[in-house]
């Protein structure tokens, strides 16, 4: 797997592509508080909440998705968001133009795909995503397949897929592997155009993780395209720029993706709601931390009883940085966990929002972890003379 | 803790210990090959699973539930190593397996260490192998500091290439750390400098040893600056693809060099083998596998070199 995919290795990211569930309401609450502003959480508390009946609760969550979304330059995922919670509320046309010009003021160019959306006018952005239709698949699933007939257009919301090409060798009509390459969001695949040319799949298309596409299928596209001319220039604009922008984002979303690797030691004081109870103290590890909090797995061996009710406690992290003489010391709060089994043992993940820490330590802590900016600038430009492809 | 070399004496094991920082750069893999291929000219080896994020090497060997694990020697249960030690399909090649339980949370004492590694050099073998696992814990870096030859594996990704330099980065402070640990204002010298932000500008450990001298003298900063000259570690490139992905050690030389005054090794690059990766899935003995593969070949040249060395 490459690095495009790694930034599901985040805790939100591993909500997203499905390694980690959550089917409580509660507790998607309490792990909102460490994320408030993550659209992609919000979505898939939007999800639960609609699967929970709580219809309107749930086109909240998702009008609140779509408009962090937009905030954050997503404009395919905000469209979604947006497409589901107008599939519960319908909108009038001063929301729809609200939304739309909403969209403009937060719209990206970088990649064909927000080019697309980007580009359309409002009459035709509501008549292309009339005909979009979201759809989850779980990690593992065979979306297409070599030699199935080319009539949809997909785009990627969120998650990874794997494509793998082939081409039929001449004798014996028999196919041999000829590249792999992976589809991360806002890529998109179905060779539909141009619609006079009826094609078959040259690559089977796999999910790595859970993924959501959007798909619309050629007759309704072309469908969409005879009502508005412009969108088939759109579309033609989509696959003609899709190869030079592979690469340039390649090398963008892996500079945005280093971090939080190590695995990171940590001592914790969880202090227990009764006065007078002795703090619990356990130790665990975290390859997932930020300034503003981590995701700690604790170790086997000790009882922490059920992992619900470490919600809520107060807590006092340690970390002994190898480098220093003195340890980090951080207050915080366990705003979320989960059971989980470790070397066959059960025990917990805690979610820790990080509330108090000195300048120095954080300081710190961000050397510890990634160095200064000179380091990492020398390594990028190496990266870029040596590495570069 | 001293360096395994200053204890070194006629009988005593040479070790290596095999790092890196990021998980899933293949180390446990490249250790066994070494272990292998050392056993195989004829050298009595012992391979050690210290790996913190999870002991697996026994895995790679084809044990399924190793019978005696570092962890009884930790608690007592075996008075040595040698007790502990199990041996493999391989003659000349033997294994401890890990228990990440006791050293990654427990976090033995530094004096532990010691003693375990002076326990190390004890053991009835020409060649000791450590596999140490993912991360920057003291455990990782002090076992690191104290072997003879210090591997780095990493691979020709981004993330790999950031954590193994930020591997050495920190190896290199934790060295700095210890040796100030005597000296406060020495020892609140290296804490400011390991702030990347700083305000004494110090950016780079060649900054710092003008600073120590100036604020302790030439006497104080050499044994400084010969103990950073030490730490040689050498850079394995694994799981490479072409050419291009094969500069990626390369990267991590030349940055350690400019900002840790580190002079590291290229002990040269393993091919991608998807035979090894499947087969580690299938939790196959490696020992089994085809060693006329190109990672076989190559990790045959990186031992030569070594032995060379």
């Amino acid at each position: 797997m490459n690095e495009r995919i790694d930034k599901h290795s985040s805790l939100v990211g591993r909500i997203i592509d499905g390694s980690i569930t959550i089917d409580s309401v509660t507790k998607f609450e309490e792990l909102l508080k460490v994320f408030p502003n993550d659209p992609g959480l919000l979505r898939f508390y939007a999800d639960l909440l609609k699967k929970e009946k709580s219809l309107y609760a749930a086109a909240a969550a998702y009008g609140l998705a779509a408009k962090l979304f937009i905030e954050s330059g997503s404009t395919l995922q905000a469209i979604v968001s947006k497409i589901f919670e107008w599939r519960i509320l319908k909108p009038s046309q001063k929301e729809g133009q609200a939304f739309y010009s909403a969209l403009g003021e937060g719209r990206h160019k970088d990649r064909p795909v927000q080019r697309f959306f980007a580009e359309m006018t409002y009459p035709v952005m509501i008549a292309f995503i009339i005909e979009l239709m979201p759809r989850y698949f779980p990690s593992g699933s065979m979306v297409k397949k070599f030699g199935d007939e080319e009539n949809t257009l997909y785009f990627v919301v969120s998650g990874a897929l794997k494509e793998t090409d082939y081409h039929r060798l001449e004798t014996g009509g028999r196919i041999q592997k000829k590249s792999t390459k992976d589809l991360v969001e806002n890529d998109f695949f179905g060779e539909i155009y141009p619609f006079e040319e009826e094609g078959v799949s040259q690559s089977d298309i796999k999910t790595i993780t859970r993924v959501e596409l959007a798909k619309i299928s050629k007759s309704s596209l072309m469908n969409v395209c005879r009502k508005n001319p412009d969108v088939k220039l759109l579309v033609g604009h989509l696959y003609r720029s899709r190869s030079e922008f592979v690469e340039k984002e390649l090398k963008r979303t892996v500079r945005k993706t280093v971090r939080h690797k190590l695995p990171t030691q940590m001592h914790l004081k969880i202090f227990q709601d009764e006065p007078g109870k002795v703090p619990l103290n356990v130790s665990g590890f975290s390859e997932d931390m930020s300034l503003g909090g981590a995701r700690v797995v604790l170790g086997a061996k000790y009882e922490t009883g059920h992992a619900d009710n470490l919600t809520g406690k107060n807590v006092k992290i340690k970390i002994d940085l190898p480098t220093s003489s003195d340890s980090l010391s951080i207050l915080g709060a366990i705003v979320w966990s989960q059971e989980v089994y470790l070397e066959g043992k059960k025990t917990a993940v805690v979610g820790i929002q990080f509330k108090e820490m000195t300048d120095t330590d954080r300081r710190l802590l961000d050397g510890y972890h990634y160095g200064s900016d000179g380091e990492q600038n020398l390594i990028w430009s190496l990266w870029d003379s040596l590495m570069e492809k | 803790m001293r360096e395994a070399q200053d204890t070194e004496m006629e009988s005593t094991p040479t070790i290596w210990a095999v790092g890196g920082g990021k998980g899933g750069v293949g180390k446990s893999v490249v250790s066994t090959i070494l272990a292998f291929w050392l056993a195989r000219m004829g050298k009595r080896t012992v391979l050690i699973d210290v790996d913190l994020g999870g002991a697996n090497l026994h895995t790679l060997l084809g044990i399924k539930s190793p019978p005696r694990t570092l962890n009884d020697f930790i608690t007592r249960k075996f008075g040595s190593l040698e007790e502990i030690c199990i041996d493999t399909e391989e003659k000349n090649l033997r294994l401890i397996s890990g228990s990440s339980e006791v050293l990654s949370l427990a976090n033995p004492h530094f004096s532990q260490k010691v003693k375990l590694i002076n326990h190390f050099s004890r053991l009835d073998a020409d060649y000791v192998v450590i596999d140490l696992g993912a991360g920057t814990s003291f455990n990782v870096l002090d076992f690191f500091l104290a072997a003879h030859e210090k591997i780095m594996v990493l691979t020709p990704e981004p993330t790999s290439i950031q954590n193994a330099y930020i591997f050495v980065r920190n190896a290199v402070y934790r060295r700095l750390s210890r040796l100030s640990s005597k000296i406060p204002s020495l020892q609140t010298l290296v804490k400011i400098a390991m702030d990347p932000k700083n305000e004494l500008q110090v950016r780079t450990i060649k900054e710092l040893l003008q600073f120590i001298q100036e604020s302790g003298g030439k006497d104080v900063a050499e044994p400084f600056e010969k103990e950073i000259g030490e730490i040689r570690p050498a850079v394995i490139t694994n799981m490479v693809k072409d050419n291009k992905e094969k500069n990626a050690g390369r990267i991590v030389q030349i940055v350690a060099e400019k900002y840790l005054m580190i002079q590291s090794t290229n002990l040269g690059t393993v091919s991608h083998d998807s035979q090894i990766s499947s087969k580690v899935s299938d939790m196959v003995s490696l020992i089994k596998l085809d060693q006329s593969s190109h990672a076989f070949g190559n990790i045959y040249e990186i031992v030569t070199k070594l032995l060379g060395d």
